[in-house]
């Protein structure tokens, strides 16, 4: 297929241009703020909480995906263990010896019994301010 | 938006936006499973529709474009949406209730396209491929529906969206649009059409988007073979305004927002300022499409200053109303509960 033949600088090109354009987004959210109107305070990364596998949670799921995907779930232990090793399966890098540590790091910090998650709020998808 | 991730893109537009029939697609909810394709061009991009048919094909833009177009105004639901208002949760995007929109989708049928391929006999459901950007080993975003649903002439191979090309966000230059179903049936980024005898059996038809056949209590776990693939969508409601904890003036004020049923037709909406003891029909929006939403408003007068619970409560042509409480299910799809917001009168 022609997706497949385009290859890696695709995906290089990809993240450039990602990147280029979450730059776009935080200029625009720091300009509607600067005209005094309503506050657009997104930034584009989170961090997980600080614990004994933070790095290694950091370095296996934001492979993938941001860490705030992680933050608003409010899950038990097995279900917890039940994303970890599908994640696993779908090449998140955790060594066999550390997945135990990884659910509880998970189970411990994003439990039902949590305060509920409060998403940010961002521009409109064309980084426009809509009337 | 409410941002529920930037990497993946997932956006949510706030319940106060839903007060125009047709949702401007800068305020339209995105979701998306992966990385969005790193680069298409609407020059390069092809279409390819094989499988169970007598002459598979591949088309370009160009040649998509020539074919007769057909527009849909459809209401767009996530399947997820509302999932963060389930007990105990689930896994995945913790939708709050803005996973919705409402956009004049235009395109040609998917049924012409699958005609000038000629389907074989044998063929009984159609398969779309996304051009997703996968991570990691995550299976690629394949889906399929049903034979009948994808001739049924409403079924398009959408490019427009409010008259306009469709953004990359909402699957540039070409999704199927599946009108009434659930948002994941709409496949973004098609690239691949395929005719095939039996439902496809990939991660995103099974175990992904999958209810239970019978209701479970909360936190139960079901049997694979004890589900079955969400298409429809449900009747559900959704009060824009006033804002959930928002203080008013007493006064006559309008509540108002929106309700849609997938594939039936909202026939009332009542309102409840008390709590759920009593009912009183909204006005229902002059604006109306099969598949699309009906905006509704309701007019007001607190009779003394305190605190309210607003709930509203839509009920389709099939007969379902909204339940008091959400059927839980495993993955959290399809919360449709009455809706509700706390207003205080001061």
């Amino acid at each position: 297929m022609w997706h497949e033949r385009a290859g890696e600088w695709r995906h290089v090109f990809g993240r450039i241009i990602g990147a280029c354009a979450t730059i776009a987004l935080i200029v625009v959210s720091v300009s509607f703020n600067a005209q005094g109107e309503k506050p657009v305070q997104a930034n584009y990364t989170a961090d997980l909480p600080p614990g004994p596998m933070q790095a290694k949670a950091t370095a296996a799921c934001t492979e993938c995906h941001e860490a705030r995907i992680l933050l608003q779930q409010r899950l038990s232990k097995a279900a917890w263990t039940k994303e970890v090793d599908k994640m696993t399966k779908w090449g998140a890098v955790v060594d066999p010896g550390d997945r135990e540590a990884l659910i509880d790091y998970l189970s411990s910090n994003f439990s039902p019994d949590k305060p509920p998650y409060d998403p940010q709020r961002t521009a409109s998808t064309n980084g426009k301010r809509m009337k | 938006m409410v941002l529920r991730s930037f990497r993946f893109v997932d956006l949510e537009s706030p319940v106060e936006y839903f007060n125009t029939w047709l949702t401007p697609v800068p305020h339209f909810f995105v979701r998306n499973h992966m990385h969005e394709p790193s680069e298409i061009d609407g020059e390069s991009w092809r279409l390819s529709i094989g499988g169970e048919v007598e002459k598979p094909l591949i088309l370009n833009l160009a040649e998509l474009s020539k074919m007769e177009m057909h527009s849909v105004v459809n209401t767009l639901e996530c399947a997820g949406n509302g999932r963060g208002l389930f007990r105990p949760q689930a896994a995945g995007i913790q939708w709050g209730k803005g996973a919705v929109g409402t956009a004049r989708f235009s395109g040609p049928r998917m049924r012409d396209v699958l005609q000038r391929a000629g389907l074989k006999p044998a063929g009984k459901h159609v398969m779309f491929r996304g051009n997703d950007d996968i991570p990691g080993k995550v299976p690629p975003f394949i889906r399929s529906i049903p034979l009948e649903k994808a001739i049924d002439a409403d079924t398009l191979i959408a490019t427009h969206m409010n008259g306009a090309p469709l953004p990359k966000h909402h699957g540039f230059p070409a999704r199927a649009l599946v009108p009434g179903w659930i948002g994941s049936a709409s496949c973004k980024w098609l690239a691949e059409i395929k005719v095939l005898e039996t439902e496809f059996a990939g991660n995103f038809m099974n175990p992904g988007y999958r209810i239970p056949n019978h209701p479970v209590k909360p936190g139960e776990a079901v049997k694979p073979e004890d589900t079955h693939a969400v298409t429809a969508l449900g009747v559900k409601s959704v009060i824009a305004g006033p804002s959930d904890g928002a203080t008013v003036r007493t006064g006559r004020l309008a509540v108002h927002g929106a309700a849609w049923a997938g594939e039936a037709d909202v026939v009332k909406v009542d309102i409840s300022t008390d709590g759920g003891v009593s009912w009183n029909p909204a006005k229902l929006g002059r604006e109306q499409s099969h598949y699309a939403w009906r905006l509704w408003s309701y007019k007001w007068t607190p009779s003394k200053p305190g605190d309210y619970m607003l709930q509203s409560r839509a009920t389709d042509s099939q007969g379902r109303t909204q339940p008091a409480t959400p059927q839980w299910n495993p993955s959290g799809y399809l919360y449709n509960a009455i809706d509700e917001v706390k207003v205080h009168v001061a």
